[in-house]
């Protein structure tokens, strides 16, 4: 044994701390480190959440987008369903900034539209000589703001007795801008009440089906497997024209987004379920069991914060196909209508596609549609990961 | 014996264009028939139906040649029996009934109606077609209670009375009514005939009084029927073309060629009709129909996909087919749709509540509708003032339009509007200028549309907006075509936006049934429409001034013997609909595009309708070949 | 195994009964039936005459009687007009819009919906494994970002209007024709090389349409568990021992991520179904989707019915499948003990 220690006379190779071991002193915690160590659950997914920085761009791109929900009344140029006679099929104006030269500001040329008789189209003239520019915090059309104010004020305006549209005119001379961004309201809005209902649903059929187990739990797995079995669209199909006719199109939209919610919770009801099997066999919860808890305690108190962010990543990932499942129905005839403007809506004229290589501005409400959805994306990527405690 | 020469002009016109060509009238062999066949004088009739081209404005064409073109569903296999258009009679182009399968018809007294058959005039199959195949329909199919237990259809009772039919030789047939029967002969030249006659060769094998029972019991396991009734129904479908053994008259005849996604047609090589050079028709040789969803066919179409295309166009498909012009090498012809208006609003006469019944039945409240839509800003935005702003009505090339059926209280007039609307008593206004009704609610009209047609829709945002300048608010609800006729008939609807009149071309001896409520899916007055058709055993009687003297003059037509009888009850129907503004027009003559493709004899212009037209039917579409051929 | 195997198929009855009491009930949910749809419709055209032959169909199908009757009499459990007559019979029904048996106009859609289904599903395995694995082990590189970004997009893009679009791409840049499964000249021409290339031509847009929108999610899934995968203990442990990075990969992460490629086996087959049918319509494909639609539309309700009990057939056996995949490849999944100690 001996010939393995160093020889006493050597000072050992290494460092060794002179000074003597205090078995009641603590290691010091930087104030960063210590700030991470009490913060709580949410606050350390907010600090992780901001490291995802496509994530928190993602989040203020939606939070714009909502802003038209509220105010799309002052936002948009025009009332979404106001025609011009003169501009039909109108292309969309560029915006400039100077002519001849000379700085104006923000503004566009005016056109003139004419038929012509040979291919039958409308054939619109830029004049170059008709500089209209833009009006800031103005007053156009009336509207009732919410439905209730007669206002007249806007955040911008054509010029007086010209025109502004940005994204082109369709048919009937709407203004594809101005639709877009009331078409928010109902796109960006009326999916969350399917999520919410197929939120609730998951998590009650699952929360039940995982924590008491036996005959409720094959009874739900069961009910799960119907309910996956069907296929989603035909059902949503058959129960839309099930739907009295007499109801408004909103109503019926909002009908089907209801219907959705309810086909929709297998999924949720699915992780639901294995999240708290695995849960419930944790230390903590069964140490919650043996102290008397009632299940409805255990459940809500104990096992449903552990994965409230995963609830809440499932849920932004289930908007954007709200989103897209409602350009189906409408491409289907089975969506909304006019005059409910909403991006399914808009985008139905788009369907005959020979109608667009001749307009394709018509495309138009593609872009927002694909721009939110890849946010909801992003953001609910950036939401899942920092939700993941093992991170 | 009194004979009234309704058709004896015109099958001695024919039979002396037939002799005076006869020297140089050699029939010359058709070209992409089976093999085998006997030649072409032993195929026709020993008089079959010569065409001189250049009389009806054509030219003599070519025979052979495939067409191509496209449907929406397989179902539409049946428009070939539609295009094709042999009748017993048929309209020609000026919508004048001629003899065409049938030699010749005599009508005495307007009540007596002897068929005259072409002699030696054959099946697809081959088989002589005679009176027995009239024989055959009428005594054992119509009259058999399993195969059709439910009596016979309108156009062959008179007062409730079956004709009198008989078979005077080989091929002359006759049937006898007590009274005149006005309905018989443009009923068989409907796009949608009766089929009097049929296949008793073929069909007697599947019959009960013929067949051979164990052949009928082996084919009811095989078709999955139950009994040999259904069995028969089933393979006896002359109008569906779904049977390719069952032998036909049309020129074209299914083939067993294809399946459910593309049906192919073959020449009828015992076609009666001929062109003046000898040469069978039809000219083309093959007819293939390739089903694609309906909102691709424009897209295909101006791909270059079709040779000959009308249905599943619209007038808003004009700018994109006629920008696909030049490269694909078709052309767009611009045909005239023969609706009495492509879009009308019905105000629902019969209409439930009260107050809504009143005010829909005042005329001038529908004068007040009328005259507050600017017909013009929707012919310019909706159809680039190509159409014509009218009342719904006959149109002008119609032997029965006037002036004034089209024009009175159509024009724009929206203080002409207010005063008559004030006069009514409506004078009350809600803040935002909305009339109120007399009992209180705001004048809100909900406008139910089947939502099948976008055109219909934007018209009613149209409308709308004029008529906020009279203080009446319009809403369209997109609904469904039952639903509507549901309403209709309960009286909950107040006013549906649907097309017009299906037939603004009528002659004076067309039915004038859309004019009247004569049937219970007449949006304007369903429950009377359906009175009149059961006899009062459902409905209600109307109890309008108006639609009480439609139905008396209805009737009179129905009764009448002569033409000018008929034109003068049409005169006064029509007069009543353009003083009564019963259906508010906006605009007709809506153009109908029809892509050809290296086919000539496709006229220019011509009217694109159902029922008179039967689509390319009237056109002669036997008639229409390729000028290029490879 | 085989105890579970014979379980899982017991437990399918009950499920299949409840599927189909569910689809009958849906499917005549709207108003009227196909009849008096056909008879308005006739009324509407001036065909009255030919209403009479519509009724006698009323009777012939029971249509007349109470809803459990005719569900009972559609499945062979009751005596319809013509004794027991229903699918447990072999009798899959009558379509009312083709007037044909149901098999007859089902049958012909089958093998072309499964091949554009096995070609979607090929596809998106195809497309996502390679990408999935690329991005787990470069996490956060430009290649990474990019892909994602790609499958994200096609994702966010309306199928039908990505249809649209490559379809208009296709007819004006390789002359292929507007929609449908090949040139017109072939429907109904025997088989041949040149049909096939046309065939498979027109695979390709449905193909990568249908595709695109379950790329995205594939890709995500195969990342986070490899990623997952990549950080256990053992992984550490095999580096440390200096195993190559590449035999590192393939040897346990990657058999471990594949799970849900197997998984997602049964998860698709419904998937699939609703997204081929708007793209099927679009591209106008003679799949069952537009079939379905069609019915579902004109209400020929016992060829809808039996087209979502195929389906959900289908989806259930998928789930079966993949199910016992899962046991074979993975050991560490128990079958039949359940999650109960």
């Amino acid at each position: 044994m001996s010939r393995h220690l160093p020889p006493s006379d050597r000072e050992p190779d290494h460092y060794v701390n002179p000074e003597p071991f205090d078995p009641t002193a603590t290691e010091k915690l930087t104030p960063e480190q210590e700030r991470f160590y009490q913060a709580s659950q949410w606050k350390i997914m907010w600090w992780k959440f901001r490291r995802h920085k496509l994530a928190v761009w993602s989040g203020v791109v939606l939070i714009l987008f909502y802003l038209c929900v509220p105010f799309a009344e002052i936002i948009a140029p025009y009332t979404p369903n106001e025609r011009n006679n003169d501009y039909l099929y109108a292309p969309p104006q560029t915006l400039h900034l100077f002519h001849d030269g000379q700085f104006i500001g923000p503004f566009v040329y005016g056109f003139t539209s004419e038929v012509d008789l040979e291919t039958l189209r409308w054939v619109y003239k830029e004049d170059p000589d008709q500089v209209q520019p833009l009006r800031f915090f103005c007053s156009g059309s009336t509207y009732r703001f919410w439905g209730l104010w007669e206002m007249d004020f806007r955040l911008v305006c054509a010029a007086e007795g010209g025109s502004m549209f940005l994204a082109g005119t369709d048919r009937l001379g709407r203004d594809q801008l101005s639709g877009l961004i009331y078409g928010a309201r109902l796109s960006l809005t009326v999916g969350i009440v399917g999520i919410v209902i197929s939120m609730f649903l998951g998590i009650l059929l699952g929360g039940l089906a995982g924590y008491f187990g036996g005959i409720i739990d094959s009874m739900i797995q069961r009910l799960i497997e119907i309910m996956r079995a069907l296929p989603e669209l035909p059902l949503w199909m058959a129960l839309s024209a099930a739907l009295p006719v007499t109801w408004s199109p909103v109503w019926i939209y909002f009908g089907l987004t209801i219907i959705l919610g309810l086909l929709d919770w297998p999924g949720l009801a699915r992780a639901v379920r294995s999240k708290l099997l695995s849960l419930r066999e944790e230390e903590y919860a069964r140490a919650a069991v043996m102290m008397g808890a009632r299940p409805r305690r255990i459940i809500f108190k104990h096992l449903l914060p552990g994965f409230t962010s995963h609830l809440i990543a499932s849920a932004s990932l289930s908007i954007p196909a709200m989103i897209l499942g409602e350009t189906a129905l409408s491409f289907l005839n089975l969506g909304l209508r006019r005059p409910s403007v909403s991006w399914g809506v808009l985008l139905n004229e788009a369907q005959n596609i020979s109608v667009v290589t001749i307009y394709p501005w018509l495309m138009a409400p593609v872009i927002p549609i694909i721009i939110v959805v890849l946010a909801f994306n992003f953001l609910g990527d950036g939401l899942r990961d920092a939700a993941d405690p093992y991170k | 014996m009194k004979t009234s020469g309704l058709f004896k002009g015109v099958a001695a016109a024919i039979l002396i264009s037939w002799a005076g060509t006869a020297g140089a009238f050699t029939m010359t062999p058709t070209p992409g028939i089976a093999e085998g066949l006997p030649p072409t004088s032993e195929r026709a009739p020993v008089d079959p139906l010569v065409t001189n081209m250049t009389e009806i404005g054509r030219t003599t064409g070519k025979q052979g040649g495939e067409l191509r073109t496209l449907v929406g569903r397989t179902k539409d296999a049946r428009l070939i029996n539609v295009w094709g258009y042999a009748r017993l009679v048929g309209y020609t182009e000026d919508l004048e009934l001629r003899p065409d399968i049938l030699k010749d018809v005599q009508v005495e007294e307007g009540r007596i109606f002897t068929l005259t058959l072409r002699r030696g005039h054959k099946w697809s199959d081959g088989h002589p077609f005679t009176s027995e195949d009239f024989r055959f329909w009428f005594e054992d199919v119509l009259t058999n209670d399993a195969l059709n237990p439910w009596g016979m259809p309108s156009f062959l009772l008179v007062d409730g009375q079956p004709p009198r039919f008989e078979v005077i030789d080989e091929i002359t047939v006759r049937y006898t009514w007590d009274k005149p029967n006005p309905l018989f002969l443009p009923e068989l030249a409907k796009s949608r005939p009766p089929f009097i006659y049929r296949p008793a060769h073929y069909l007697k094998q599947f019959h009960e009084n013929y067949g051979d029972p164990q052949v009928i019991e082996d084919m009811t396991a095989t078709y999955k029927v139950r009994s040999w009734a259904p069995l028969f129904n089933k393979l006896d479908d002359m109008y569906n073309a779904r049977n390719s053994e069952l032998p036909s008259l049309q020129p074209w005849v299914l083939t067993e060629e294809g399946d459910d996604r593309r049906i192919v047609f073959t020449r009828n090589p015992y076609f009666h009709r001929f062109d003046s050079e000898g040469q069978q028709l039809p000219y083309i040789n093959r007819v293939v129909m390739t089903v694609a969803d309906g909102k691709l066919i424009p897209a295909k179409t101006q791909a270059g996909e079709s040779d000959l295309q009308a249905r599943n166009l619209s007038f808003s498909d004009i700018s994109v087919l006629k920008r696909g012009e030049a490269s694909e090498g078709y052309k767009t012809n611009l045909w005239l749709s023969t609706k009495g208006s492509q879009v009308a609003l019905l105000p629902n006469l019969a209409v439930k509540d009260p107050v809504w019944r009143k005010l829909n039945q005042d005329v001038r409240f529908r004068h007040a509708l009328s005259l507050g839509i600017d017909r013009n800003m929707i012919n310019k935005v909706l159809y680039f003032g190509l159409a014509h702003p009218s009342n719904d009505t006959v149109l002008e090339m119609s032997p029965l339009y006037k002036d004034d059926y089209a024009k009175d209280w159509a024009a724009f007039d929206p203080e002409k509007a207010n005063a008559l609307l004030d006069e009514i008593g409506l004078v009350e206004r809600r803040n935002d200028g909305t009339r109120l009704l007399p009992d209180g609610r705001p004048l809100e009209i909900i406008i139910e549309s089947s939502g099948e047609s976008r055109a219909q829709d934007d018209a009613i945002e149209l409308v709308a907006e004029t008529w906020k300048e009279l203080g009446i608010r319009a809403f369209l609800k997109p609904s469904q075509r039952d639903t509507i006729r549901n309403r209709a008939m309960s009286g909950d609807l107040v006013m549906a936006v649907w097309s017009g009149f299906e037939n603004g071309v009528p002659t004076a001896d067309m039915p004038p049934v859309d004019y009247a409520p004569t049937r219970g899916d007449f949006l304007s007055w369903a429950p009377w429409g359906d009175y009149y058709e059961t006899d009062g055993q459902s409905g209600e009687k109307p109890d309008w001034a108006p639609a009480n003297r439609l139905m008396e003059l209805y009737d009179a037509w129905l009764a009448s013997s002569t033409k000018e009888e008929r034109a003068q009850i049409w005169h006064e129907m029509l007069q009543i609909h353009a003083d009564e503004t019963i259906h508010i027009g906006l605009v007709n003559q809506v153009r109908q595009p029809v892509v050809v493709k290296g086919l000539s004899n496709v006229p220019e212009t011509g009217i694109y309708g159902w029922d008179p037209g039967s689509h390319f039917g009237i056109h002669r579409m036997d008639a229409f070949f390729f000028t290029e051929q490879d | 195994m085989l105890y579970y195997t014979v379980r899982r198929l017991l437990t399918m009855i009950p499920t299949l009964l409840v599927i189909s009491l569910l689809t009958f009930f849906i499917i005549e949910l709207p108003e009227g039936d196909y009849i008096s749809n056909q008879i308005a419709v006739l009324k509407s055209s001036g065909e009255s005459a030919s209403v009479a032959k519509l009724e006698f169909l009323r009777q012939e199908f029971a249509l007349d009687r109470p809803f459990f009757e005719r569900f009972a009499i559609w499945v062979g459990l009751w005596p319809g007009p013509h004794g027991f007559d229903g699918l447990l019979q072999g009798n899959w029904g009558w379509s009312f819009e083709y007037d044909k048996p149901v098999y007859e106009v089902v049958g012909p859609t089958l093998p072309l919906t499964i091949v554009l289904n096995a070609a979607t599903i090929l596809f998106v395995y195809l497309v996502s494994f390679p990408i999935g694995i690329y991005s787990a082990t470069r996490q956060y590189s430009w290649g990474d970002y990019g892909f994602t970004f790609l499958g994200y997009v096609g994702l966010a893009t309306p199928n039908f209007l990505l249809g649209l679009v490559l379809m208009y791409l296709a007819n004006a840049w390789f002359d292929l024709s507007i929609g449908g499964l090949m040139d017109p000249e072939y429907i109904g021409e025997p088989w041949s090389v040149d049909k096939a290339l046309s065939v498979l031509s027109h695979l390709i847009v449905p193909t990568i349409v249908i595709g695109t929108s379950g790329t995205a999610a594939m890709i995500r899934r195969l990342r986070a568990n490899l990623l997952d995968e990549l950080h256990k203990q053992y992984v550490t442990t095999a580096r440390a021992k200096g195993m190559k990075e590449r035999a590192l990969l393939v040897k346990y992460p990657l058999r471990m991520a594949l799970n849900p490629f197997i998984a997602d086996i049964g998860n698709l087959i419904p998937s699939l179904v609703s997204g081929s049918v708007i793209v099927s319509v679009v591209l106008n494909l003679p799949t069952v989707g537009p079939v379905l639609l069609n019915a579902l539309q004109s209400q020929d309700q016992f060829l809808a019915a039996f087209i979502l009990l195929f389906v959900s057939v289908l989806t259930l056996v998928g789930m079966l499948v993949s199910d016992l995949l899962l046991a074979v490849l993975d050991p560490r999944i128990r079958l039949g003990g359940g999650s109960r100690s």
